[in-house]
């Protein structure tokens, strides 16, 4: 398969400049870089994704990273498939975050109709269940962060807590992992009694165990030196590849759709200041370097659970279903709304006739975006730097596919 | 003096973080595990948990609205009409497709398939995974028995309606008629 | 005292006349390498089992629970009957020679090293007078092994972990070693029945820590290193799981496969006895002392009880390792470099410097 990866045994200069801006000098012996495929089988890719390095020694010296190898034909189904059979279909791109999925897609139709009122108990009861959705995603991403370092307890610990996530969300809808459960119009059910006082337990559990994380793996020294001032991200690179999520704010850039494009319950959160936006600030090593964006995501659960906390003090009892006709015709028109998934911008665009089937439903997963920069932060890396890299993107196969 | 520093700062940093760590792990060293020994010991199944699906086969009306909500058709029924009442064939569930959102459960307008706790579905052949919910093939009794109501209770008025068109005389054609021809 | 061990002495006593002596030597040989090898083979069966424990446990779970019933006790057993049984693939293109000799020489090497320990005061299969100089020369040639599994798998992951390891190896010896000079100069000697009787006193518990301040520290630079030399994490770079998928052993299945694991484990032993007989008293403990009071020195009760002290300092040295196994994140390669080279050599120098002064002074 020809790559654009170039070969330097067969150049005939003297000398070249790394990406790091270092000099080598060639010697009489000319040594060919090695070829390495970090295959689609591997334990650190966070899925299938295939990333042709070329590398000198443990040095890289390109990269590649090719997708496709998780690819359902996701937007195509949307054109054949009535609006609301969709929503199973959207749990399965980012299948960590489920929740944030169905509620993306959601919003998208629901721009769509005009007159449409969601209830505020659905509003509270949504706003719950993506943020502990959040809370779960990001625990995932920090625990197998943690394996592909080294350390493989934070992955049982963070694992712990995720198992009653998901029993929370087991009882509220019954499935564990794509839930389908936030629907246009609201939710599909209401939450079961007691569910509400579960939820404040969680939270309050929730505190003691991420102390441990902290202490554990983000300020361990080790893992500080795995992580600290690799993979520097530079504010203007983020915003030129058009990063989002953690990827960006660790690089020091406060954006955070939540809070500067609201949706949903989180311009009231502003008003009360519920919740802050957490920004890298290069504390051990460059702005803008894996432990940066780490630290962003785990310091990200508390605010959360901080949300979480928030709803739970103004839910009241009421409706949890919009005024939806059986019958579902979505009046004709486009419209593209984005919500501040685990990882960064999940957009949805989707386009009406006014039918029963979507005309287009096209999503712009945040994964894909933030795969682009591998190709260039992983030249100048060493082998085993390139895998904090990915990990540190926590990319989701099945979002950059689709 | 700089370097010096931040050499036994790096030594101090890694003795402390690791004692902290360690001090981590060892206090769940001691305790007891979480872990729940599946499948000598289980854990409580919700009650909307999502399983393998249950009909109740005497309120279904056939009406095909959770054949039609289903995203990837995988389900399949079949009835013959006797009047009001149904004689099953069959009402199968095609389990290698069913991706368990049960969508199937919402349309349904007289609330008679449900998911259960049932997740434990293991066959040794494919065809077994086309699941047939009935729990009985044909007729219910009692359905047979409101059929065979029905369709006395039809002999009599049609028999009625004989008796007084006969006894008025009029030769003009029964406006029920072609009703009756086409419902029979 | 050079030369013989107990199973000689033995069968010195039980031959018949007649017999040449090269013959009972060889047979002595035999006898003893046999024990080891069985001794040995055991004990990492059991390490094993413990190490799946302690992971579990840590991760709040519970490791292997059934095979065999409680708490999956023959669980090792059971593993070795299933990887026995298991296809020996090599790969197409591996250099076959090299693939198959990888795996014996590294257990031949820490088979050898594990020779000069022993096993209780009379007991031993071999006394050698520079025991530990030969362990230190006998454990670095696995690396020799390592080198060589990870080219003659003809596969670049494999040759990534070789290659790591080699470099680790070589850069962990001299820290290694220089730390372990602290207590030679506070016992004065190689041979390891020796050095543990020289720390009986203070009731068994005249240890070498105890005799010099400096030697907490050498403990300490020392268990780092043989942390690396076992290529245990947190350097365990060469065999890292989740970004080589088992580095230089990727390419091994079944029996050969559990070579390598034997040899880790073996290694860990050896370790842990080097350490717990030249810093943490070997075979003294206030046990031992009361033994040799009250049975006296050469009684049963006496040797085992010796037997059992080291076995379980040692025991308690593999803990230790697994504990941090489980709890530290793995280093990267240069890092583990520049802490062999920058950190670990100067401190045990400076170590040796003090220890030197201390034992001049006092």
């Amino acid at each position: 398969m020809a790559t654009q990866i170039e070969d330097r045994s067969k150049s005939e200069e003297e000398s070249r400049t790394l990406p790091t801006g270092e000099k080598e000098f060639f010697l009489d012996v000319h040594t060919s870089d090695l070829e390495v495929n970090f295959g689609p089988q591997h334990p650190a890719t966070h899925g299938v994704m295939r990333i042709l390095m070329r590398a000198d020694g443990e040095l890289i010296t390109g990269a590649q990273p090719h997708l496709g190898y998780l690819h359902r034909c996701a937007e195509k189904i949307g054109e054949s498939v009535e609006w609301l059979q969709y929503l199973p279909y959207t749990d399965r791109y980012d299948y960590l975050a489920a929740m944030n999925n169905n509620l993306g897609y959601s919003m998208a139709v629901e721009a769509l109709m005009p007159g449409l009122v969601i209830p505020r108990r659905a509003e509270m009861i949504r706003t719950i269940c993506a943020e502990l959705n959040r809370i779960g995603s990001h625990l995932i991403a920090f625990g197998t962060y943690g394996l592909d370092i080294g350390a493989f307890t934070p992955f049982f610990y963070a694992f712990r807590e995720r198992e009653w996530m998901m029993a929370l969300f087991e009882k509220i809808c019954g499935a564990r992992l794509t839930y389908s459960y936030i629907r246009i119009g609201g939710v599909f059910n209401d939450a079961p009694p007691g569910w509400l006082e579960e939820v404040a337990r969680f939270c309050d559990v929730f505190e003691e165990k991420w102390k441990e994380y902290v202490d554990l793996l983000v300020m361990n020294q080790i893992f500080v030196k795995r992580t600290a001032n690799v993979g520097v991200i530079p504010r203007e690179m983020a915003l030129d590849f058009g990063l989002t999520g953690p990827m960006l704010r660790g690089s020091g850039v406060d954006f955070d759709l939540r809070r500067d494009l609201p949706y949903s319950l989180y311009g009231e959160m502003l008003r009360d200041k519920a919740f802050d936006v957490i920004v890298g600030k290069g504390e051990k090593g460059t702005l803008g370097d894996c432990w940066d964006r780490t630290w962003c995501r785990v310091f990200e659960m508390m605010e959360s659970i901080k949300i979480v906390r928030w709803c739970l003090e103004r839910i009241e009892p009421g409706p949890v279903l919009g005024d939806i006709p059986k019958v579902l015709r979505i009046p004709p028109g486009e419209a593209y709304v984005g919500i501040e998934n685990p990882r960064g911008e999940l957009g949805h665009y989707v386009v009406s006739d006014g039918g029963k089937v979507g005309v287009r439903v096209r999503v712009r997963g945040p994964s894909f975006t933030n795969v682009a920069v591998l190709e260039e932060l992983l030249p100048g890396a060493l082998i085993a730097d390139a895998i904090a890299i990915i990990g540190s993107t926590d990319v989701v196969i099945g979002e950059t596919d689709r | 003096m700089n370097a010096t520093k931040t050499y036994f700062k790096n030594v101090w940093d890694s003795l402390s973080t690791t004692l902290v760590g360690m001090k981590i792990t060892g206090k769940y060293l001691l305790q007891k595990p979480i872990t729940v020994q599946y499948p000598d010991e289980r854990l409580p199944i919700p009650e909307r948990y999502r399983g393998i699906h249950y009909l109740e086969q005497e309120k279904c009306i056939d009406c095909l609205a959770c054949a039609r909500a289903c995203p990837i058709d995988c389900i399949e029924m079949d009835a013959v009409r006797h009047g009001k009442e149904l004689e099953w064939i069959s009402f199968t569930l095609d389990y290698q497709k069913c991706m368990f959102c049960e969508l199937c459960v919402y349309p349904c307008p007289k609330d008679c398939i449900h998911m259960g706790t049932e997740f434990a579905f293991v066959t040794y052949d494919r065809s077994e995974l086309k699941h047939d919910l009935l729990s009985f093939k044909g007729m219910a009794k009692e359905a047979r028995i409101r059929m065979k109501e029905a369709e006395a209770k039809k002999k009599e008025k049609e028999a009625a309606k004989a008796a007084a068109g006969a006894a008025s005389g009029a030769p003009a054609a029964d406006p029920k008629t072609p009703d009756a021809e086409g419902s029979a | 005292m050079d030369g013989g061990n107990i199973f000689l002495t033995l069968l010195q006593k039980v031959a018949p006349e007649g017999v040449p002596a090269w013959v009972l030597a060889l047979t002595a040989a035999v006898v003893g390498i046999a024990i080891l090898v069985g001794f040995v083979s055991v004990l990492v069966m059991f390490a094993v089992w413990l190490e799946r424990k302690v992971s579990g446990h840590i991760q709040c779970r519970y490791g292997p629970m059934y095979a065999g019933g409680w708490h999956g006790w023959a669980q090792s057993v059971a593993d070795g009957v299933k990887l026995l049984a298991k296809e020996d693939l090599i790969p197409l293109g591996a250099d076959k020679p090299l693939f198959v000799l990888a795996p014996a020489l590294m257990l031949a090497a820490i088979f050898g090293a594990l020779a000069a320990m022993p096993l209780s005061p009379s007991v031993y299969f071999t006394n050698l007078n520079l025991g530990l100089f030969a362990i230190l020369a006998m454990s670095s040639m696995t690396t020799i092994g390592v080198v060589m599994a990870g080219w003659a798998s003809n596969s670049k992951w494999a040759l990534y972990g070789s290659m790591r390891e080699a470099a680790q190896v070589v850069a962990y010896e001299i820290p290694f070693g220089i730390s372990l000079l602290v207590p030679l100069m506070v016992i004065g000697t190689f041979n390891l029945g020796e050095a543990s009787a020289r720390q009986a006193g203070w009731f068994g518990m005249h240890w070498v820590m105890f005799q010099n301040p400096f030697v907490l520290p050498a403990f300490l630079l020392f268990f780092t290193a043989a942390l690396a030399e076992t290529k245990r994490a947190p350097f365990d770079l060469p065999e890292s799981e989740s970004e080589l998928v088992a580095g230089f052993m990727t390419e091994y299945s079944g029996i050969r496969w559990s070579f390598f694991f034997l040899e880790e484990y073996a290694a860990m032993f050896l370790m842990s006895v080097v350490g717990a007989v030249f810093f943490l008293g070997g075979f003294e403990s206030p046990l031992t002392h009361f033994a040799r009071e009250s049975f006296g020195a050469g009684s049963v009760v006496h040797e085992v009880t010796a037997g059992v002290t080291l076995l379980l300092k040692a025991m308690f040295g593999i803990f230790l390792m697994m504990w941090l196994r489980w709890t530290l994140p793995r280093v990267r390669i240069d890092q583990v470099m520049t802490m062999g080279y920058k950190y670990l050599t100067p401190l045990a120098l400076l170590c040796v410097l003090g220890a030197g002064i201390w034992e001049a002074i006092f």
